[in-house]
């Protein structure tokens, strides 16, 4: 008896539906059991941590206190209100989401172009993708902390070299100008050798005789890109695209390290806002509001790429 | 069979996982407690604390102390906080001095005065042997909240070899801010518009930044906030105000100062590599550079505007609430035995702080530790004009309030007023709930 199989089930007897409908139920539950049985415990920590967190999440932002020492009292939707109306919550969303298409168009890009060239493995090839794969190997905190002496105004590695060309040396994280798209190069740098294999994987799905006809039919290099590469690869630009998004909202460590969302906000993302707004301000409705807007923005992006990928798979 | 091999397997599983999660019974054996501390400058103070708790631990056999490692000043309050919603908050806490006053209004500090009466003394003999600038920061309410450990007050640290080279005396160095700006402009160098040596370099991230700009209104004789009352902070003020003003044309008017914000790690770093000849830096980074710069260097008071006055910055020794009482005593007796003379000195050499006990400068390794560098003693007598460091309700915010402003004026964005303006009404949106519950509650 195999677990993987639907139980068969008795043929019914002549009975009233209800009771029809109530057996076959508890059948079911007596062929399953086994297999509730068997995730119960990943049920339960799954209840505790995840589900548990995201209802008291839910509560949370319900509630607020009107003076330090008041008690708690049900606010409603005031929360979501006074987030939205929070100007550095706004301005986080609005760099959050400069920095999600400045980070996921570049490093897809250039993940893509890597996977390319990469695409047949021989000594080199395997080499060069290890060392493009190296920095995802490296923890973002641990990262963080080279990238701090690389920026390190005058006296940096970046501005050691760079310094002889420029009259002025920038003040690559001190500056609210351009500060982000410090912070967006690191995010760049980690994460193009790690959506580099999930490339590396699509081109080996890419049917072999659909390349070989092309190529008979004289179809160059770029044409063979342009009508075949690329379209077998949707699926895995899709996914690469949620996956880039997500790191987007969910990646703040280097923000933690290098910039505490300073100077003057400009580097402040939707999650840092969340932190500052739950451990510093002590405000943990407001935080669990933001939480949730997140999140809503988050599931609701995420259904809509996968329906997209669902159709384009099914469709013709 | 596979099946019940499974459930066997499943069960088997559940069981071990449920024998791995009872928690083991408590033995018998010494009070145990916990010491939360932060590394708040450069240097190994994490292995100092070590070898601290150790010695404490050989000589108190009634009592097992742990340190516990907790980051930066502001995650050491994080950690503490989240303890204490935890129900499990660790018996005692070297917390930044400015945030007890913002813990004592959340009620997360225990009052120590009834701990300080049980051993027979008054609060006045107990406090007593600290500075009295250090007392501003640990008593509230006339009550003690806090035992003050290590404690800093902003420098101004000079490359001598530098100002030398320039035909400047560093034994004379300079005493107001027009000697100041007359210094950083002597030692800028450049090559056409670049600039290869900066004057002077001032931090400007969050946390030290607040502390520079207390640290430059002070001396141009303002104050940062009021000192008696957690719900006011003063930052749209002429002394801010022309503060504000004269770091920034140190930047943009003058070009002796780099632009933008600077952390403090980044500016010691600049310093040491001689591409700043002078910084204005805390106390506590005193023995990192004296170990690592390679050139001669002088320390010397923060320069004056109007007055000589400076904030304290460092921390103090807390008790959170909700600790049980043998655990309390435990902790009191750990607390009393590191700011004790001998200690507070020994500390005070590892670190580059000073000591906040008077009585540990009259220690003999302490007198023979001065005599061979004269730079400690400089931070010791800058305290006869030093004062409280800001403690607000809230304060990590009504702090930020000021130094996004700042930050965006020394990049050249906005004007020291209009940063000014928009900082205190950020500040006192910040403190409107707490004035609504105090200044504002009327009958």
């Amino acid at each position: 008896m195999s677990l993987a199989e639907p139980a068969a089930l008795p043929v019914a007897a002549p009975a009233p539906p209800r009771l029809h409908i109530a057996r076959r139920f508890t059948t079911r539950f007596k062929a399953s059991l086994p297999a509730y049985l068997l995730l119960l415990p990943s049920l339960i920590f799954l209840a505790l941590f995840t589900y548990g967190a995201m209802g008291r999440v839910l509560i949370d932002a319900l509630y607020q206190r009107a003076t330090p020492k008041a008690p708690l009292r049900f606010v409603g939707l005031d929360n979501i209100s006074a987030v939205l109306a929070d100007s550095a919550f706004t301005g986080a969303v609005i760099n959050n989401l400069v920095y999600a298409v400045g980070t996921a168009i570049p490093s897809i890009g250039l993940a893509l172009l890597f996977a390319l060239a990469l695409a047949r493995t021989n000594a080199v090839t395997s080499a060069l993708r290890a060392a493009l794969f190296l920095p995802v190997l490296i923890p973002m905190v641990a990262a963080s902390a080279l990238f701090l002496f690389i920026f390190l105004p005058n006296v940096g590695l970046l501005d050691y070299y760079i310094g002889r060309l420029l009259p002025v040396l920038p003040n690559w994280l001190g500056d609210p100008d351009i500060a982000l798209y410090a912070i967006m190069i690191i995010t760049i740098w980690k994460n193009a050798g790690y959506y580099m294999l999930f490339f590396l994987a699509g081109l080996q799905a890419v049917p072999e005789d659909v390349m070989e006809a092309a190529h008979l039919d004289g179809a160059g290099p770029f044409m063979r890109l342009r009508y075949i590469i690329l379209p077998e690869l949707k699926p895995t630009f899709l996914f690469v695209i949620v996956i880039a998004t997500l790191n987007a909202v969910t990646q703040v460590d280097h923000v933690f390290v290098l910039t505490q969302g300073g100077p003057s906000n400009a580097t402040n993302l939707v999650l840092f806002y969340i932190y500052q707004q739950a451990v510093e301000h002590f405000d943990v409705g407001k935080a669990s509001a933001a939480t949730l807007l997140t999140l809503a923005a988050l599931m609701g992006l995420t259904a809509l790429s996968f329906r997209t990928m669902a159709n384009r798979e099914g469709g013709p | 069979m596979l099946f019940s091999r499974r459930l066997m397997l499943g069960l088997a599983m559940a069981g071990s996982m449920a024998a791995a999660l009872t928690v083991p019974a408590m033995a018998e054996g010494p009070t145990e407690i916990d010491l939360f501390f932060p590394v708040p400058v450069d240097g190994k103070l994490a292995r100092d604390m070590g070898t601290l708790i150790k010695e404490f631990n050989d000589g108190h056999p009634g009592i097992k102390a742990t340190a516990v490692y907790t980051g930066s000043y502001d995650d050491t309050l994080i950690k503490t906080r989240a303890s204490i919603k935890a129900g499990k908050p660790p018996a005692a806490v070297i917390m930044s001095a400015n945030f007890l006053l913002d813990m004592q209004i959340e009620n997360e500090l225990t009052n120590l005065d009834s701990l300080i009466a049980a051993d027979g003394g008054t609060k006045d003999q107990f406090l007593g042997q600290f500075f009295p600038a250090l007392q501003g920061n640990a008593v509230i309410n006339r009550s003690v909240y806090g035992v003050p450990f290590h404690n800093s007050t902003p420098l101004l640290y000079i490359n001598a070899d530098k100002a030398k080279e320039a035909g400047l005396d560093p034994s004379k160095p300079p005493q107001t801010w027009a000697e100041l700006t007359d210094w950083a402009k002597k030692l800028t160098k450049r090559e056409g518009d670049k600039v290869t040596q900066w004057g002077i370099a001032i931090p400007c991230a969050y946390d030290y930044c607040g502390w520079m700009m207390e640290t430059l209104t002070m001396s141009n004789g303002g104050r940062y906030y009021n000192e008696e009352f957690g719900g006011e902070v003063y930052y749209d003020t002429p002394s801010m105000l022309g503060a504000l003003t004269w770091w920034s044309d140190l930047v943009s008017k003058h070009k002796v100062h780099p632009p933008g914000a600077t952390p403090g790690p980044a500016v010691s770093t600049s310093f040491i590599s001689g591409n700043a000849a002078m910084m204005m830096l805390s106390t506590g980074s005193l023995t990192y550079v004296r170990e690592n710069a390679k050139f001669n260097y002088k320390v010397a008071f923060i320069p004056r505007n109007v007055r000589n006055a400076v904030p304290i910055g460092g921390a103090s020794l807390i008790i959170p609430a909700g600790v049980e009482a043998d655990k309390q005593k435990a902790a009191w007796t750990l607390i009393k035995w590191m700011t004790s003379p001998e200690k507070s000195a020994w500390w005070s050499r590892a670190t580059g702080y000073f000591a906040p006990n008077m009585a540990a400068y009259k220690t003999p390794h302490m007198v023979d530790f001065l005599n061979k560098n004269p730079d400690a003693k400089t931070a010791v007598e800058q305290l006869d004009v030093a004062k409280p460091w800001f403690a607000t309700y809230k304060t990590v915010p009504v702090r930020k309030n000021l130094e996004d402003e700042v930050m965006l004026v020394l990049n050249g964005k906005k004007q020291p007023k209009e940063a000014l303006v928009a900082a205190q009404k950020a500040a006192d949106e910040t403190l409107k709930p707490f004035n609504a519950e105090t200044s504002l509650k009327l009958p």
